[in-house]
Formats: structure tokens, C-alpha cells, sequence
């Protein structure tokens, strides 16, 4: 077959970054040169520890090895502790290859002894072959390329299992059987000078090739000193590795139960010997061939389209089917116990097997591998020891026949405690999958506050802008400024470094040279005048004064007189008139000349008015402070002041957002307004104009509804109108990339590239403020930080994150636009998207 | 009040002077100029205060605006060369907790990367 041929094909179901592809297919055939060895042995093991022992001592295997395997966790983190990784998995290599070499040899002779201590051997051999694999699996490979890769490289492991078993089931019965530990020692010779090249290659180039992934493999390297004591309290500290832990020992309890019920029935039902040896490899074999053809063609589909959640609850499900149908037939028929055994071991080995890796990418590099030696190799087998025990509990309870075997009965009482225990085991997987989603965010930098909350938290604007007033004031005129000052020290903000600040004269110095003003003497700082006023006394005395009808009437005249003045000092009587009237109760006869200040053609005039306006929020005064939303100098002061009046204005405010005929700045400043007010009606009109809304207005309304949503999660978004506007804004993004593509001269379509990613941009931000209505805010706020400004590690958590938390429609329609996707990948997936987007019919 | 834009290193720096005001103000705000920057891609603006004699609470509000707009699209802006009274009044209103303020243009521009 041509090269390039054989490449497409192997692209076509496995997803190659440029280098990855070499390294991979190693790893395919390393994890195929353990595995087939061990479905060579394991069929071995099985016929004769069953022919030899019986099936009611298979507890006393399972035990034996648990027993075991505490010793062999214990010695190989000593061994990890002093040589290298490189020489740790040859040595295990050669030392499993000699070893089969003896096996060979006591096979030969007929002691009894053998079949037990190969049982135990064989886990042992499977157990640390296979987690060394992952290890270095995860050394090698970041999370991302491990999220990818896994299913190619896990299917070298099922291969090898199919051709193994094959060759157990095919040569079981012939003169070669006895050659058949040859065979698997040879396979496993093949698999040292492979792990030799996969060391040569790594060290050459890298993979992964990115200095981070450097980095990560050196501090792994570093982390590799880890021991069974370190194992055990890095699991034990962490709630989610203690859930993952949990999850993987109730698995293989519930493996260890099913593994039992059917060798049980095996052993009644097959012939022995030769036959049985040859039931095992083929049973193995067309198992994993199913579980091959899984792995490679349907388990990242299935985890794509339901996600690690369900994904986790897919076989446990399916054991508790088989388990009822066991409880219910037992042993009419074999039937039952081959599915549920075939249903057990080929998702074992694919689905399980990836989505469990898969929940341990979000944990960081050291836990990952302290934890990974302890449940893979100790809890692993420790498990099937609490098996063991539970099977000898309950082979002390259920009935047995008289050469000491299971019933039928005995079969459904195992039944039923299996079926018992999946329960808990379903419960652990949905808390697993919610604390994976939960370590997913963790690993994302937190969120950006949105700039007017952080202003908010941190600035009194308000006070800020009346200081500034107060200083505006000072040489305009001695009575704004007073009224300025009555008005700081009414809200109790006149501090004495206020005072000192606002008599300061030296402007002049520049922020180069500035010096400790607070720590001058007082002859630095100017007349000093305020300072002998009593605070209280003097607003009780304004207070009086601002109440006296007389007052009222002299201040009507000289406010009828300075609203018909003009020219600069007319100006300056017109701001204080404009200032004064604020200060007043809102039934004050002055007050109703506000409507006249408000429409002053002087914007320092209307300043004070539509800051008096604020202060009083007289329903007169509305559509005045609406009318100055379209002028830029007024606009913030007006949308302040309309602000303040708060939900009573907000019809009135939907009103102008929703007239198609308003001026198009007052409708923008409409829907800053309402944000602002920010209650469940302001959310619902902002929520029901976008439906309508296009272009900067529609951007303005998504802006206003992020606003909203951030200072108050309890309001509630219309979700269809969201979830069609994020469709119509991908949509949108999808056809102009396409539109693209079109193009046939390369300059013009490299400028609508460029402009199609400010697009993207645009939308992007749009889409995940949008989002972050109907999802949860703040994770929706992380996961978008990171696409937009994280590293590639970030930017594949955050797509994670988003996989855990979004619906199926979402995240299928998102994900075209935020995946790491050369811009032809990109289009294609565009293309298809709009297809599905406009109900399968080719789009326009 | 004139204002005058101006890029070092990929940072667009606004020269503004006279006093921000507004009854000062030309056809265009300050807040209007940063904006276009952003949504030109721009996303690291410096306003430059040297020339700055005045603000009045409409010339905070524009800077407030301003850095709202460009801090929401995940940029920064920052002043440089603010006289002494301005950087006092900002300290008072606690400004400066917001806003990051530079004596030298080249400390300014380093400060962004």
C-alpha cells in the first residue's frame, strides 16, 4: 500500500498533530507487545489453575494476589527510588521475559503448586506491565495530545489481546501448546527493543516538542521518587482522587463478583481441559476484538456526544442488565454469563479504561503519577482482594451443591449483591464526574472582573466626580463652591485631607517630583478657612435656612431672574441655580424651574441640573434626562442620574430602547441604563429587544445583560431567545468564514480572513456573555479568560470545561470556532455545521 | 482641549492637552478615541497628561469610561506624567486603586508587557 495511502487511512480515525504520529504508533505497539503476551498467558493461567484447583479456590487466588501485590507496590517504588525510569521498565521487561522462559520449564513437570503460583504471577506481570505503560503514557504525552491519542494507543493494547487470545485458542489444542509461553516470551523480546527506540526517540526529540511539555517531563522525572506511602497520603488528601480511588475498587469488586459467576458456570458447562483452554482464548479474543472495534471507531464519538458523565454511567449500566439476567437465568443458560462477561471485560478495557485516564488529565503532574502508581498497581489488586473476601463471606451464605460448587441459587444471591453494590458504584461516577469537572476548573486562571464592577468596588465615583466639581468650582464662584463643600460635608465626606487637597495651589510640580503633601506643615497648604466651621452646626443652620418659606420665595425670584440671564455671568448664576435646587426637598416651590435648567444650552448648566434631577427624581424631569443620553457630554451625567431613579423608570426606558425611530445613541444609552438598574424587568425588556436587535445595539444589549447578570445571579434569562441569538451569531461567524473560502484572488480573500478573525473575536465575546446567562457565570467567565488569553494548556482545559458544562446542541455548534483547527479544518467543520444548522438542507 | 494619538511598541498613546472638560470638548470624546483603538484590535493605551492643566468630574468620567471599555476587552490603559495636584485628588478618590500612573513615558510602556 502506497505511503501516503496508509497515512490517510490511519488520519482518517486517528486525530495526528504534525509529529505526534511516529511516537504514537510506537506506543500502539508497545501496549500491543504486553498485551498479547499476557491474553497468551492469561487463557494459560485460567484452564490450568481451574483444572487443577476448582473453582471454589478461585477466592484463594484472588486473595493471594491481592496479599501479593502490596509487597510488589512496595518494592517497585523502592526500585523507582533508585534507577532511573528507562532502566526500571527494560529491567521489569527482561526480568517478565525470563520469567516466562521458567514457567515454561515447570510447566513441563506436573506439580500442583505451579497453577497457583502462575495465577498470581500472571496479575502481577498484566498489573505492572500495563501501569508502567500509562506512566509513561503520561510522561510523554500532555493532556491534551493524551485526550487525542488515547484511543489509537489504547487500541494497540486490544489488538494485542485479540491476536493473543486468537493464537491461545487456535494453538490450544494443537502440538504447539506447549510452545505457546515461547511464543508470548518472544512478543515480549520484540517490546523491550521497542521500549528502547520509544527511550532513544523521546530523548531525541522530545514529544510533545513544546518547552512546557519539557519541562513537565523533567519535573516527573523529579516526581518519580515517589513511594507507596506517598501514594497513599496524595490520595488520601485529595476528595477527588479518593472519589477516583473509590470508583476503581468498587469496579473491580464488581469485576472480581461477575469474574467468578462466570468461571463458575464456565467450569459447569464446558468441557474440560484442552476445550476449556480453547473456550477461554476464543471467548478472549472475540471479546476483544469487540472491545477493539469500540475502542478505535466509537469510544472519543461516545464521549464526544455524551460527555465523561454519562459516559462514566454506560458501563455500569450495562453490568447491572447482564447481572439481572444472570440473576434471572443463572445457570438455564450460559448466555447471560458470556454477555455480561464480554459486556465486562471489552468496556473494561475501552471505554472504562479511556474515560478513567481521562479523569486523571486535570490533576496536576505529581499527583498524577504518585496516585496513578498506588490505584493502578496497589488498589488495582487490593480490590480484588476485598473481592475475594466478599466472595468467601459469600460462599459461607449461599447454597452449594455437594461437590461444593455454586447453584444456581448461590448465582442469584451474587446477582443480587452485585447489583446492590453497582448502585453505589453509579453514585461514585456522578460524583466523580462532578468533582472532574470541578478539577477542570481549578486548573483555569480565575476570571476577569467585568472593568464597571471593579470601578465600583473600588472608586466612590460619585464623591470622585464632587471633588472634582468642588475644585471646578473655586474660581468660578465662591457660592457653587460652597454649596459644593455644604455638599461633602452632608454626605460626610469632607476629610481633613480633603480640605487640605482642595486649598492646595501648586499645581505646577509634576508627578516626578511628588512629596509627601499629607506630611507638609499647614502654611503649605493655603487659607485654611474651613477648617474653623462645626460641620453639625453649620448644616443644621443650612437646613433651616433651605426650609424657611421666605427663603423659598426670595430663591424663586432670584431663580425666575437667573434662568433669563445670559452671557458668562448669567452662566455662572444659572450652575448655581441648577446646584441649589438639588440641595432642596422635592416640594419646594423653587423646584419646578428644574425642567428649565435641564434644557439649558450651557452643558456646565445642564450639569447641575441633571445632577439636581438625580438628587430629586421628579418624573417631570425624564424625558429631559433622556433627550441628553445623545449627547456625549451630558451622556454619562444622564444615564447616572436616570440610573438613580431606578426600576420606575424602566418602562419608560424599554420604550425608547424598542422605537426603531429613536435616535440610535439614546436607545444604546437606554440599554446601559437599565443594566444598570439591573432588576428582573430590566433584565426581561433587555432579554426580549434582543430577539430584534442587530449590529452595535445587539452587542450593547448581550454587554448590558452580562452586566446584569454579574451583579445579580438570582435574575433569570429568557433561554430560547439566548440560545437563538448564540446559534444566529455562530451562524453568522460560520458563513463568513466560508465566504471566504470562496474567494479565489488570494489578496482579497487574506484580507477577509483577517477581518473574519476580528469577527470571530467579536462574536466569540458576544457568544460567551450570552453563555454565561444560562450557564454558570463564573465558569463560563473562566473558560472564555483562557481561551482568549491562555496558554495552550489553558485553552485546552477551557474547552474541556465547556465540554462538561454545555448542552449537546451548544457545544457542537461552539466548538467549530474554538478548537485548535488549521483554517480549512475550521471551514469544513463551519460547513457542516450550517448544513445542521439549517436542518441538513445545504446552506446558501 | 486637543488630543493626539501616537503608537511605541504596539502601544497607542494619546497626547492630550489642555483641560478635560466638558464645555471643552471637540467633536470627539476621549472615551470615543480609545474606543475606536479597541475596536481597531488595540488593546494597550497610555494617555499622556503632561500637557493636562484641568479635569473636571466629566474628564474623570471619560478616563473612568475609558478605562472600562478597554479593561472589559481584556486590555490595559494607564497614564503617564499626571501633575502633582491631579495624582493627590486621585489618591483622595482612591483612583489610584484603579488606575496605574507612571512619571516616565518608558517606565509607562514596559509596564505593559
Amino acid at each position: 500500500m502506497p505511503k501516503n495511502r496508509r497515512r490517510s487511512l490511519l488520519s482518517r480515525v486517528v486525530e495526528f498533530k504534525p509529529g505526534e504520529q511516529v511516537i504514537a504508533v510506537f506506543f500502539f505497539f508497545y501496549f500491543f507487545l504486553i498485551t498479547a503476551p499476557y491474553y497468551i498467558i492469561k487463557p494459560i493461567r485460567n484452564s490450568s489453575y481451574l483444572e487443577r484447583m476448582g473453582d471454589e479456590n478461585l477466592p484463594l487466588a484472588y486473595f493471594l494476589t491481592a496479599l501479593l501485590m502490596g509487597f510488589i507496590v512496595n518494592f517497585h517504588s523502592k526500585l523507582q527510588v533508585k534507577i532511573p525510569r528507562r532502566t526500571l521498565i527494560l529491567s521489569s521487561l527482561v526480568f517478565f521475559f525470563l520469567n516466562i522462559c521458567l514457567f515454561w520449564w515447570l510447566f513441563t513437570h506436573d506439580w500442583k503448586w505451579v497453577p497457583v503460583v502462575f495465577w498470581v504471577w500472571a496479575n502481577i506481570f498484566a498489573i505492572v506491565l500495563v501501569t508502567q505503560f500509562w506512566i509513561l503514557v503520561n510522561d510523554v504525552f500532555n493532556p491534551r495530545e493524551a485526550k487525542r491519542l488515547i484511543g489509537f494507543i489504547g487500541s494497540g493494547g486490544l489488538l494485542g489481546a485479540i491476536l493473543g487470545g486468537m493464537m491461545a485458542g487456535a494453538l490450544a489444542k494443537t502440538r504447539a501448546s506447549s510452545f505457546l509461553l515461547l511464543i508470548a516470551a518472544g512478543m515480549l523480546s520484540i517490546g523491550i527493543l521497542l521500549v528502547l527506540s520509544i527511550f532513544a526517540r523521546w530523548r531525541k526529540s522530545e514529544p510533545g516538542t513544546d518547552r512546557e511539555a519539557a519541562a513537565r517531563t523533567k519535573m516527573s522525572m523529579k516526581q518519580a521518587k515517589a513511594g507507596f506511602r506517598d501514594g497513599w497520603e496524595t490520595v488520601k488528601q485529595s476528595p477527588y482522587l479518593k472519589l477516583l480511588a473509590g470508583v476503581v475498587m468498587v469496579t473491580l469488586v464488581v469485576s472480581t463478583l461477575i469474574d467468578f459467576q462466570f468461571n463458575s458456570i464456565v467450569s459447569n458447562k464446558v468441557v474440560t481441559g484442552p476445550g476449556m483452554t480453547s473456550f477461554f482464548g476464543y471467548f478472549n479474543a472475540g471479546t476483544n476484538a469487540f472491545a477493539f472495534f469500540l475502542q478505535l471507531l466509537l469510544t472519543s464519538n461516545i464521549i464526544r456526544r455524551f460527555g465523561i458523565r454519562l459516559t462514566l454511567l454506560f458501563y455500569p449500566l450495562i453490568l447491572l442488565l447482564g447481572s439481572a439476567g444472570i440473576g434471572t437465568v443463572a445457570f438455564a443458560s450460559i448466555i447471560p454469563a458470556v454477555l455480561i462477561k464480554a459486556g465486562d471485560k471489552s468496556l473494561a478495557y475501552s471505554l472504562n479504561q479511556s474515560v478513567r485516564e481521562l479523569l486523571y488529565i486535570p490533576i496536576s503532574a505529581e499527583q498524577k503519577y504518585k496516585s496513578k502508581v498506588f490505584i493502578d498497581m496497589f488498589l488495582n489488586r487490593f480490590a480484588k482482594g476485598v473481592g475475594a473476601v466478599i466472595l468467601f463471606v459469600l460462599l459461607t451464605i449461599v447454597p452449594r451443591s455437594s461437590g461444593m460448587g455454586v447453584t444456581a441459587a448461590g448465582i442469584r444471591y451474587i446477582s443480587l449483591v452485585v447489583a446492590f453494590i453497582i448502585f453505589g458504584w453509579i453514585f461514585l461516577n456522578l460524583r466523580v464526574s462532578r468533582g472532574y469537572t470541578d478539577a477542570v476548573k481549578e486548573k483555569l486562571k480565575p476570571p476577569r472582573e467585568r472593568g464597571d464592577r471593579l470601578v465600583s468596588e473600588q472608586v466612590d465615583v460619585d464623591y470622585t466626580k464632587l471633588v472634582f466639581d468642588t475644585l471646578e468650582s473655586k474660581d468660578r464662584s465662591s457660592v457653587l463652591y460652597a454649596m459644593h463643600l455644604y455638599d461633602l460635608i452632608k454626605q460626610d465626606k469632607l476629610t481633613p485631607e480633603l480640605r487640605k487637597l482642595i486649598t492646595y495651589k501648586t499645581d505646577e510640580v509634576r508627578a516626578a517630583s511628588l512629596g509627601t503633601l499629607f506630611e507638609q506643615g499647614e502654611t503649605a497648604l493655603g487659607p485654611q478657612t474651613e477648617d474653623d466651621l462645626d460641620n453639625e452646626v453649620l448644616m443644621k443652620e443650612i437646613e433651616e435656612i433651605l426650609s424657611l418659606d421666605t427663603y423659598q420665595e426670595v430663591m424663586k425670584s432670584y431663580v425666575d431672574k437667573a434662568i433669563s440671564e445670559e452671557g458668562e455671568q448669567g452662566k455662572t448664576a444659572r450652575m448655581e441655580a441648577a446646584k441649589a435646587i438639588g440641595l432642596m426637598s422635592p416640594d419646594a416651590r423653587v423646584v419646578e424651574r428644574l425642567e428649565d435648567l435641564l434644557a439649558d444650552g450651557s452643558p456646565e448648566v445642564s450639569h447641575y441640573a441633571v445632577q439636581s434631577a438625580a438628587a430629586l427624581k421628579r418624573r417631570e424631569s425624564v424625558p429631559y434626562l433622556v433627550s441628553k443620553l445623545s449627547a456625549p457630554f451630558l451622556r454619562e451625567d444622564a444615564m447616572d442620574a436616570l440610573a438613580k431613579y431606578g426600576p420606575k423608570v424602566a418602562g419608560t426606558l424599554a420604550d425608547y430602547l424598542v422605537d426603531k425611530m429613536e435616535d440610535i445613541e439614546i436607545r444604546k444609552a437606554a440599554t446601559s441604563v437599565l443594566a444598570r438598574i439591573g432588576n428582573q424587568d430590566a433584565a426581561d425588556f433587555l432579554g426580549w429587544e434582543l430577539a430584534e436587535a442587530s449590529g452595535a445595539l445587539a452587542m450593547d444589549i448581550i454587554d448590558g445583560l452580562d452586566r446584569i447578570r454579574s451583579m445579580n445571579p438570582e435574575i433569570h434569562f429568557p433561554q430560547d431567545i439566548i440560545k437563538s441569538k448564540i446559534l444566529a451569531q455562530i451562524r453568522s461567524c460560520c458563513q463568513a468564514l466560508v465566504a471566504c473560502s470562496l474567494e479565489e484572488r488570494i489578496e482579497i480573500r487574506q484580507k477577509m480572513i483577517l477581518q473574519w478573525e476580528k469577527m470571530q473575536a467579536d462574536v466569540l465575546e458576544n457568544i460567551f456573555k450570552l453563555f454565561g446567562l444560562i450557564y454558570p457565570h463564573e465558569d463560563i467567565a473562566k473558560a472564555y479568560q483562557n481561551i482568549k488569553t491562555g496558554t495552550k494548556n489553558s485553552v485546552a482545559y477551557a474547552i474541556e470545561l465547556l465540554d462538561n458544562i454545555l448542552d449537546r446542541e451548544m457545544r457542537e455548534s461552539l466548538f467549530p470556532l474554538i478548537e485548535d483547527l488549521s483554517l480549512e479544518e475550521r471551514k469544513s467543520k463551519c460547513q457542516v455545521l450550517l448544513t445542521s444548522l439549517a436542518g441538513g438542507k445545504k446552506p446558501e | 482641549m486637543k488630543i493626539s494619538s501616537r503608537e511605541r511598541n504596539d502601544v497607542i498613546i494619546f497626547d492630550v492637552e489642555g483641560e478635560i472638560r466638558r464645555s471643552d470638548i471637540s467633536d470627539v470624546t476621549l472615551h470615543q478615541l480609545v474606543k475606536n483603538q479597541l475596536d481597531s484590535g488595540k488593546r494597550r493605551i497610555l494617555l499622556n497628561f503632561e500637557q493636562v492643566e484641568f479635569i473636571d468630574s466629566f474628564g474623570v468620567g471619560e478616563i473612568l469610561a475609558s478605562y472600562i471599555s478597554t479593561h472589559n476587552l481584556g486590555g490595559k490603559l494607564k497614564i503617564v506624567k499626571i501633575s502633582k495636584k491631579l495624582y493627590l485628588i486621585f489618591q483622595v478618590t482612591m483612583l489610584t486603586k484603579v488606575l496605574d500612573i507612571f512619571d516616565d513615558e518608558d517606565a509607562a510602556l514596559k509596564s505593559f508587557f
